[in-house]
């Protein structure tokens, strides 16, 4: 073999393996250091101590905390509200999300849809804290905006409270849902409906045989967004939660003074949110996104 | 395999592709007939979109049994046409009657007619055997007949192996097939083909097009086939109906449309525009008027030959020779004007025509072949 | 503060994870002296007890020694952390500028960040990076003790003198006789009500207390864990079988006691405020009738329209008592004796006092405040009101009010006791 004459193309061009490993090192040394690193000390400061003097850190191992996050009733039960109010959200998320973004995609004209896509996302524009302050005026029992409505109805408002933090958490995630579903509604093709339809299924009928199933992953990929993002919300607890709290909540007040049992707290909503992609991995939806 | 999934008259059929007795008693009855009942009847039907008449105004009768082509450049409404039967469009005018029974106001779900579509919009999530299952269980049918008249679908377009795979999984052809077994599965009265041969290629566009035409002789029903390739609607059509502007040009069996188009667009979109007109028309036939000739009807002798009794001649030069394989084109500049194609049949010992660019000819034509043409 | 609580938002999970890199690499020299640490303290409240103390070798003071001066040419900056209101450089309101003149006069370019809790203000001083800090009670010792702040020598303050004596060596701001900080303003915390809601006259936090309370329902109390302390102060007034003497300062009868008393608060509570600007909503918009509050809480509310009037209980009351400290490891300790000198000069003081609504420090401030009654209102110079105010403070588990046979419940466990009562 005679020798190889160096190619103006350069060194990457001969090395695909090594092209590519020069353009992922950077960024997986930041996932792994910094996204993984963090969560491994969360879980490792979970098993540690304060002093109980100086509230610093001790070093020692103990199972203490996750004892008393699991053993007492009121945590257990902040537990389930949290994931409960994060399912709900979902839930509304979703119910809003379908129609809006089936009209979106497959009704409103395709040249109007940028235009309805930029509205959708004009509450993202916002800053987080003046849509939930917002959210408690219109919340406002007797005087707020939803009172105003509902009151002549025969209605009152919900107030500050668990329904008043799942419509503000539901408005503040409802585009992350909106998104996905309605890029899974445009890639589906239109004869797709007409087949269906030409085979004898009537509109809810191909709505659940068919449009579901194969928007399913953008479901699931909405859901992801709105149920981790209400998972591990607190502020929105705060402003119209009135004295209903969430997890995120328990982090907040103890964080500073008891770090390994906000650590221990905070594990929870990770486990949660890592069982919840197990089960939608085994569901299949992920294969497709 | 025993009942078949689409024995239309209590006939079974064991291939798809075998012929058999049947079709031809089948055949014989369609033929002897005296009076076809009709499967669709279209009267006045009228489509607009925005400013656009997409079709204007057709009146049709599509016969049981028959294959009827819906023929036309893109835009000219045969599609249009095909949607309004399936009923996936509603017409802004008209009536469309199925077996007698106007349906114009009746959802595509409610209708018995069934579509195969161009993209072939097979349900990615569902396996081969459940895409077929699907119309029979939306009705349904119980599981146990579903799965066997679904299977016996499967098997008669050759797919029986593949019941369990995904669509994403089979090729162009394989697809094409399933979308068919899918549409026959549930026995339709009529089965509307839109452009269902257009994304596969050439050769497996010829295999599919006596494929297709086979299995509408077994299963007897009505085929509307919509295609802008004027060999496909002539190679499987009963009859053809061809669409120009919203409207039905001419409507009738291939070789009318062939050998006698009705119109000059006829003539140009089916088969090669071969027309002689005005001036030249009244020099060489000694009639005004749009006169067509197809090419192949054309004979090219010496510029000095004599013609034979009952035939028209006009000299000319020849522009281009094209060898394509089976026959030789010539593209003749006419003495009086225009210019005509004459095509040959390479049936002799073949010999390079090239020579002949450039020379003075004459073409020859039997006078029983022109045919006068609407403006 | 907003800015703020939006950074630490993004995923409570990750952030606090990110988070404890930063203070587990700060922690590892202090975890022998902070046990020292533990006698001192004691010693510091009681010395009369501090023989009985657990390892009771007298350490050298947290923080090392104070600066010995002089106050030398400033380092050309100084990086202070406040509370919000403490440092105005006349971007929140042009009149309101006792920055510009500091800087111009000792070229010390002030860096300012602020802060929301005392909490936050802890962990960003433990980051390292600052010169001062406004620390509240409740910071302070951890401050001290945590080897996080030096000890002030208030020889080179020369405001120092004019500061009222009640606050100066208090068990909030120095050890063993050794002053780590110089008193900037003290307030008390309030009961507050809406006159539409409520339309007789409050004296007592009974009415936000007890189960009975003609108030259920609309009742509102501080979001913190701090807040167990005002239960407390209640517990000294209505049972003082329990023998509270100092509300920061805990046994675990006491505490369980305190808690009991918030378990039964807590059907009565509308809502609980955290962020002083909800708390005026509530009040003003009259969600809330009656409740936990602060004096500036009280001027926002009134200053919006709203029918408010607030008060001491006659119970007492929990307060704040701030205090300006200087880092350990200052890098501009010359800019940082100026700042902490100009802040407490009589002329500031009244101006920060009045912008914040506290009572001033400095004695002399209150002839300089534009409304001549403002340090009566604030009741600045009257020591009498301020007995029965209780600074905040940091509960530790070595009783801080001087008991040495019983272990007092530590502010970890203050927290989280809070969070399960908020869960």
């Amino acid at each position: 073999m005679t020798t190889t004459t160096a190619t103006p193309r350069g060194f990457g061009y001969r090395h695909p393996r090594l092209r590519l490993a020069g353009l992922l090192t950077a960024p997986m040394a930041w996932l792994v250091v910094v996204y993984l690193g963090s969560l491994a000390a969360l879980f490792l400061t979970a098993f540690w101590t304060v002093d109980d003097f100086t509230g610093q850190l001790v070093k020692t191992f103990t199972m203490k905390n996750f004892q008393q996050v699991f053993t007492n009733s009121a945590y257990l039960g902040s537990m389930l509200r949290t994931v409960s109010i994060a399912l709900l959200v979902t839930l509304f998320c979703l119910v809003l999300a379908l129609p809006l973004a089936f009209f979106m995609a497959r009704v409103a004209r395709p040249s109007w849809r940028p235009l309805l896509v930029a509205m959708v996302l004009t509450p993202l524009w916002a800053s987080y804290l003046v849509k939930v302050y917002a959210w408690r005026a219109m919340l406002q029992p007797e005087t707020g905006v939803l009172a105003w409505f509902l009151d002549p109805l025969g209605l009152s408002s919900p107030g500050y409270g668990y329904l008043g933090i799942v419509i503000t958490l539901t408005y503040l995630w409802l585009p992350y849902m909106i998104l996905p579903i309605y890029a899974g509604l445009t890639r589906l093709p239109n004869s797709m409906l007409d087949a269906s339809s030409d085979l004898g299924a009537t509109g809810g009928r191909t709505f659940r045989s068919v449009v579901m199933p194969i928007i399913f992953p953008s479901i699931v990929a909405g859901s992801i967004f709105t149920f981790s993002l209400s998972l591990g919300d607190y502020i929105t607890a705060q402003i119209v939660g009135g004295k209903v709290t969430m997890l995120g909540n328990i982090v907040q007040t103890t964080y500073v003074t008891n770090l390994p049992f906000a650590a221990a707290v905070a594990t929870v909503p990770v486990v949660i949110v890592l069982l919840y992609l197990l089960a939608v991995r085994r569901s299949g939806a992920l294969d497709n996104l | 395999m025993g009942e078949s999934v689409w024995a239309m008259r209590g006939s079974g059929y064991c291939s798809a592709i075998a012929p058999s007795a049947v079709h031809a008693m089948m055949q014989g009855v369609r033929y002897t007939m005296s009076e076809p009942s009709v499967a669709i009847r279209l009267r006045g039907l009228t489509r607009r979109f925005g400013d656009v008449v997409a079709v204007d105004g057709v009146d049709l009768d599509v016969f049981d049994g028959e294959f009827l082509t819906l023929l036309g450049p893109s835009g000219s409404g045969k599609t249009t046409v095909l949607r309004m039967i399936a009923g996936f469009e509603r017409p802004d005018d008209g009536t469309i009657e199925l077996a007698g029974v106007d349906v114009t106001r009746v959802p595509p779900y409610a209708r018995d007619v069934n579509t195969v579509f161009q993209d072939y919009a097979l349900f990615p999530h569902m396996s081969v055997l459940k895409n077929i299952e699907y119309g029979l269980k939306v009705k349904k049918v119980p599981a146990a007949e579903r799965k066997t008249r679904a299977l016996a679908a499967l098997e008669s377009v050759r797919l029986g192996a593949y019941g369990d795979r995904a669509p994403s999984q089979l090729s162009g052809g394989q697809r094409q097939r399933v979308a068919l077994a899918r549409a026959l599965v549930n026995r339709p009265k009529v089965l509307l083909l839109d452009e269902p041969l257009g994304a596969l290629d050439l050769k497996l566009r010829e295999q599919m097009q006596v494929e297709l035409k086979e299995i509408q002789r077994e299963v007897g029903i009505t085929f509307v086939f919509v295609t802008h390739d004027q060999d496909e609607a002539l190679t499987m059509s009963d009859r053809i109906a061809v669409f120009n502007e919203g409207n039905i040009a001419q409507l009738g069996t291939p070789t009318e449309v062939y050998e006698h188009p009705a119109t000059a667009f006829v003539a140009g979109f089916v088969g090669t525009s071969n027309l002689l007109e005005g001036a030249a028309a009244q020099a060489v036939l000694g009639r005004p008027g749009t006169w067509s000739v197809r090419p192949e009807k054309i004979r090219v002798i010496e510029a000095d030959a004599r013609p034979g009794d009952g035939e028209h001649a006009v000299p000319g030069t020849v522009r281009e020779v094209v060898y394509v394989g089976m026959s030789t084109r010539f593209v003749v500049d006419l003495a009086v004007g225009g210019s005509l194609m004459a095509v040959q049949q390479n049936s002799e010992m073949s010999t390079d025509l090239g020579h002949l660019r450039g020379q003075r000819i004459q073409l020859v034509w039997d006078a029983r072949h022109e045919y006068q043409v609407a403006d | 503060m907003h800015t703020k609580r939006l950074l630490t938002f993004a995923a409570t999970g990750t952030a606090a994870a990110l988070m404890l890199a930063a203070c587990s690499g700060g922690s590892s020299s202090t975890e022998s002296s902070a046990a020292a640490a533990g006698s001192t303290a004691a010693s510091g409240a009681a010395s009369a007890a501090a023989s009985e103390a657990p390892a009771s070798e007298a350490p050298a003071a947290p923080g090392g020694e104070a600066y010995a001066g002089p106050v030398g040419d400033g380092e050309g900056e100084v990086n202070i952390l406040a509370w919000p209101g403490y440092v105005e450089n006349g971007s929140t309101d042009p009149a309101v500028d006792w920055v510009s003149g500091f800087e111009e006069e000792t070229g010390c370019k002030v860096n300012l960040k602020t802060f929301g809790t005392s909490d936050e203000a802890v962990k960003l001083m433990q980051g390292g990076g600052w010169d001062v800090v406004s620390a509240s009670g409740d910071a302070t010792l951890r401050l001290i003790y945590g080897d996080t702040v030096q000890p002030v020598n208030t020889d080179l303050v020369p405001s120092y003198a004019d500061i009222f004596e009640d606050l100066k060596m208090q068990k909030f701001n120095s050890v063993n006789g050794v002053a780590y900080g110089i008193p900037h303003g003290r307030g008390a915390n309030l009961i507050m009500w809406n006159t539409d809601k409520v339309t007789e006259p409050v004296d007592s936090w009974a009415a936000t207390f007890e189960a009975d309370s003609p108030y259920a329902g609309a009742v509102t109390a501080y979001d913190s864990p701090i807040f167990i302390a005002d239960a407390a102060v209640y517990l000294m007034a209505t049972q003082p079988e329990l023998g509270i003497t100092d509300p920061y300062s805990l046994d675990q009868t006491q505490f369980d006691a305190a808690m009991a008393l918030l378990e039964q608060q807590k059907p009565l509570i509308s809502e609980y405020w955290s962020d002083y600007t909800k708390a005026v909503q509530a009040f003003n918009s009259g969600t809330t009738a009656i409740g936990t509050s602060w004096q500036v809480i009280a001027n926002l509310a009134a200053a919006e329209g709203g029918k408010i009037q607030s008060t001491k209980a006659k119970e007492g009351a929990t307060g704040w008592s701030d205090t300006w400290m200087i880092a350990k490891d200052a890098k501009n300790i010359n800019c940082a004796y100026k700042w902490v000198d100009h802040i407490a000069s009589p002329e500031t003081n009244a101006q920060v006092a009045e912008w914040f609504g506290e009572a001033p420090s400095n004695a002399k401030s209150c002839e300089l405040t534009a409304d001549k009654t403002f340090c009566e209102t604030y009741h600045a110079g009257d020591a009498e009101y301020w007995t029965d105010v209780y600074y905040w403070n940091t509960p530790t588990a070595t009783c801080i009010d001087g008991r040495t046979d019983t272990q007092c419940v530590p502010y970890s466990e203050w927290a989280t006791a809070w969070s399960a009562l908020r869960s």
